[in-house]
């Protein structure tokens, strides 16, 4: 294991922002295209989107934990909630599901969380918590063409 | 997150987003943006999102929850300068069919519209 971070926070919706930024500092020593960095940034902020207003229906005593690990170009990042759990995985994972339609939820989160990785798991129990798992290889770094 | 409207005379919302849009950002907005539709003076609607820097499922939920407002009056919805990641969530999302890949004034053109100043 090259380098591993663990993020708490309330959950509390300004922090979705803080995860995402969070994340593009840990993985910026990997110098991630635009492109593999903004989905990154997109999986984890739907993953801790559904923590806080799924997860503890946006109640700010409710913690959400972002743990990330970097096993050299891999890196792996779970997003944990002990909130209320989801019934039913599979159907949550559904295209356009979801069950907060007033919240203008597209019900694609999963969806793209499953797009933009190489390798998804979530784990859930009712009454305990929700745990979101993704694993995402790297492109090598193209080297530099020196032009004379 | 910033967000500007511009309401043409051929009463074509032009709404041009810019910052990071998530579910944070997303539900300060709306509700100016559905204002102007209700008002009546909204009639379609160019999202321009070339000052966007992030946008997750929130954006989809956004403009889908705007397509519905504009329902009421059979108004037209087009996406111009999504970046390619924002592109790949509208495809997911059966709203690839709406992005436009042409500048504000075509876009307004094609919605039989003309920009004033």
């Amino acid at each position: 294991m090259d380098n591993e971070m663990t993020l708490s926070f309330r959950a509390i919706s300004d922090n979705e922002a803080l995860a995402r930024i969070a994340i593009t500092s840990f993985l910026s020593i990997l110098d991630p295209t635009i492109e593999e960095l903004s989905e990154i940034k997109t999986v984890v902020s739907e993953a801790v989107t559904n923590a806080i207003i799924h997860g503890y229906d946006e109640d700010p005593n409710g913690i959400v934990t972002v743990q990330a690990s970097r096993n050299g170009r891999e890196i792996t990042i779970s997003i944990l909630d002990q909130g209320i759990g989801i019934e039913n995985v599979t159907k949550a994972m559904e295209p356009l599901y979801t069950t907060k339609p007033m919240l203008e939820r597209s019900g694609m989160g999963f969806t793209i969380m499953e797009s933009f990785t190489d390798q998804l798991t979530v784990q859930s129990e009712l009454g305990k918590g929700t745990a979101v798992t993704f694993k995402k290889q790297f492109q090598p770094v193209e080297e530099p063409l020196y032009v004379r | 997150m910033q967000h500007h409207i511009e309401i043409t005379s051929e009463k074509i919302a032009i709404i041009r987003l810019g910052g990071e849009l998530d579910h944070h950002a997303a539900r300060h907005i709306r509700e100016d943006i559905s204002q102007a539709i209700y008002s009546g003076y909204v009639q379609d609607i160019i999202w321009n999102l070339e000052g966007l820097q992030f946008m997750d499922s929130a954006g989809v939920g956004l403009i889908l929850g705007r397509m519905r407002d504009l329902q009421v009056h059979n108004g037209r919805t087009l996406i111009i300068k999504p970046s390619s990641t924002m592109e790949k969530i509208f495809q997911f999302s059966g709203l690839g069919k709406y992005i436009w890949h042409d500048t504000e004034q075509e876009a307004i053109q094609s919605l039989g519209g003309i920009l004033h100043g």
